[in-house]
């Protein structure tokens, strides 16, 4: 147990992280979980020298486990798992909004540009108020 | 009902409320006396702890290494008065903008939605976090507020749905969720190492325990996590293309306040739990006087309003940096000037920015605004030459303090770092004037004005005149500051108005 669960966490944190560099946003998405799962364990493994001889207000006999990591990560929990959820939808939007998943893909697509006020003349639209025309992006800059 | 706990219990009410609301008006009017009811609350703690009192509240009545602790000092009493007092300004800018379309011929069914889903709630919330930052004294909770602050950030950023919104929104989102599992592993190993959450306590602990390489692997995590969200120039990346995303007013407070709360984090690190470390403030200091030079510059490339703000931001943030880790009193005391000062101008800037945005587009090379808006001209102009710290103006007191408490304190690196902020002064005195000559000055292309709605820009106008009254009372509130600076040296008012006396230290494993 004492090399396990270093291992353990070791292992999902690292696997965490390769999947969060990679391109695929659901990739990313689980990647994120992995390193809240082995941020979790760690925390864990944190409190494991912390024993005590009693509990604060029961009165019983110790040596008990020191419950507050374990609050520490039910909290991290609960926030992952919100995290996560929000994730999931933003990914969801995001390929219904552009049709592909893919990082690269969904940072090339051009921003939709919005026409200055000067030409947008509310009695007769020249451009499209969402979409404007090539000559917009060149006061801009691609960056 | 202690007066500590209000600027968290009432955004967090009132936005539980808001959600429940159905009606535009009512909601707007629900969130403004909400946030000037937080706005008040601030006040009664900031001015009871300018005269030099630390506030303290153990929620529950559990005694400090185990409950929940509330603390002000000077430091919090400060970021939540400036904090508070651009909230309320967002919330009643934002009540106008959600009515409007973002730019002129652009649909305000988009910002209406905005409203209709509870874009006033999440402020409430994000209030709610930036406050709970401020007040807790508690490692943990102070990750619970993070969290609290970004969920809510995150809604605002993402809300409306659109690419820019979704593509930024995600690296956002990922990149702070990736710093939180940091924030929360590190607080996890501190309290397996120290034996302890509560910062008083931890400062305590580590006062006896002596130097340790253990102490300093800890201290490098926080400041990696809380510089992540300071946007400090290698970790800063994600900011410059995030924050001109959500409308004007979101935009605003995010860029105003968001990133001081990251710094505020440092400050509470290093004077408070971790005083002994000296090799940490030198790198903090070094990269502050390169995240200058890079904000500078990146203004300078950028063509659009908002994205050039946002670098001017991560410029603004630099200073703050530098100054926060000079390591003397002058050098906190012209930090902590600077903060006020970047704070407003900042939030100006942005606002700026927005209306600008609104009559123009994002892009800012259209020339000949200043007939049209000769207001907007002039917020502008007071606000840059705030930014670029020329006199009279408040930014020139708080870059004066900073130089000159780097070069009192000496050293190859202070003096490098002072002669990049003086640097940095004339190259976002480039991209300010380049903005200038470019979008206000010239000959009209533009031929009709577009209305600004009055609200928008009386917000604007009562933020532009904060910031100058920040140059007009610079003496009162520099002296304010160095009252401050001298609460942080030691910190002994702090510990005590937290630790109950005489309370033995619990033992821990070590």
């Amino acid at each position: 147990m004492e090399l396990l669960l270093p291992l353990l966490a070791a292992v999902l944190i690292g696997a965490g992280v390769f999947l969060v560099l990679s391109r695929a946003l659901i990739r990313l998405i689980l990647g994120v979980s992995f390193i809240s799962y082995g941020v979790n364990i760690a925390i864990l493994l944190a409190g494991e020298g912390e024993r005590r001889d009693a509990p604060p207000l029961l009165q019983l006999a110790g040596p008990y486990n020191d419950p507050l990591p374990q609050a520490l990560i039910l909290t991290a929990i609960v926030i992952s798992f919100a995290t996560t959820a929000l994730l999931l939808v933003l990914a969801l939007r995001a390929y219904q909004v552009t049709g592909t998943d893919h990082v690269q893909e969904l940072a090339d697509r051009p921003d939709p540009v919005r026409p200055p006020a000067v030409y947008a003349d509310p009695e007769y639209p020249s451009v499209s108020p969402e979409i404007g025309t090539a000559a917009d992006i060149d006061e801009e800059d691609g960056a | 009902m202690n007066v500590l706990a209000l600027p968290v219990l009432l955004p967090l009410l009132g936005g539980s409320v808001l959600l429940l609301l159905r009606r535009s008006a009512v909601r707007r009017a629900v969130a403004t006396a909400v946030s000037t009811a937080t706005l008040l609350a601030s006040i009664a703690i900031a001015l009871r702890t300018f005269h030099g009192a630390v506030l303290s509240v153990q929620m529950a009545a559990w005694a400090a290494p185990f409950g929940i602790t509330l603390v002000a000092d000077g430091l919090a009493g400060l970021l939540l008065l400036a904090s508070n007092v651009l909230a309320l300004l967002t919330v009643v800018f934002a009540g106008s903008s959600l009515q409007h379309a973002p730019v002129r011929g652009g649909s305000a069914l988009l910002n209406r939605a905005r409203d209709a889903f509870g874009a006033q709630a999440l402020l409430q919330f994000l209030f709610m976090g930036v406050n709970m930052s401020f007040l807790t004294g508690d490692l943990f909770n102070l990750f619970v507020a993070f969290e609290v602050m970004l969920v809510a950030s995150y809604g605002l950023l993402l809300l409306g749905g659109e690419l820019p919104q979704l593509r930024e929104g995600f690296k956002y989102v990922v990149i702070n969720l990736v710093a939180s599992a940091l924030f929360v592993i590190t607080a996890g190993m501190t309290y397996g190492l120290v034996g302890s959450l509560n910062m008083a306590d931890i400062a305590r602990r580590v006062a006896a325990h002596g130097p340790d390489l253990r102490l300093t692997v800890l201290a490098a995590l926080l400041a990696l996590v809380f510089a992540t969200k300071a946007a400090v120039f290698p970790l800063g990346f994600w900011l410059p293309n995030s924050y001109p995303v959500p409308p004007a007013a979101v935009g605003a407070f995010f860029a105003a306040v968001l990133t001081k709360v990251g710094v505020y984090a440092l400050v509470r690190t290093f004077t408070l739990m971790f005083p002994g470390e000296h090799l940490l403030p030198a790198v903090l200091l070094a990269l502050g006087g390169v995240s200058m030079v890079v904000g500078a510059l990146g203004a300078i490339a950028r063509r659009r309003w908002r994205h050039a703000m946002a670098f001017a931001n991560v410029a603004s943030i630099g200073y703050l940096v530098a100054g926060v880790f000079i390591g003397t009193h002058a050098g906190m005391t012209a930090a902590l000037y600077y903060l006020v000062n970047s704070v407003a101008v900042i939030f100006v800037l942005f606002l700026v920015a927005g209306l600008a945005e609104r009559v123009g587009g994002a892009g800012y090379r259209k020339r000949g605004h200043l007939g049209l808006y000769p207001w907007l001209g002039a917020g502008y102009f007071a606000a840059a030459l705030a930014l670029t710290g020329l006199p009279p103006t408040s930014g020139f007191i708080g870059k004066f303090g900073l130089v000159r408490a780097l070069l009192a304190a000496g050293g190859g690196l202070r003096v490098a770092v002072a002669t990049a902020a003086v640097l940095t002064g004339l190259l976002l005195l480039y991209a300010a004037m380049r903005i200038w000559r470019e979008f206000f000055w010239g000959e009209a292309d533009a031929v009709h004005r577009v209305a600004i709605p009055r609200v928008m820009s009386g917000v604007t106008a009562a933020a532009t005149v904060l910031l100058l009254s920040l140059a007009v009372f610079a003496g009162p509130l520099y002296g304010l500051c160095g009252t401050v600076a001298s609460q942080l040296d030691g910190n002994a008012a702090y510990s005590a108005a937290v630790l109950v006396p005489g309370a033995p230290p619990r033992e821990g494993a070590h």
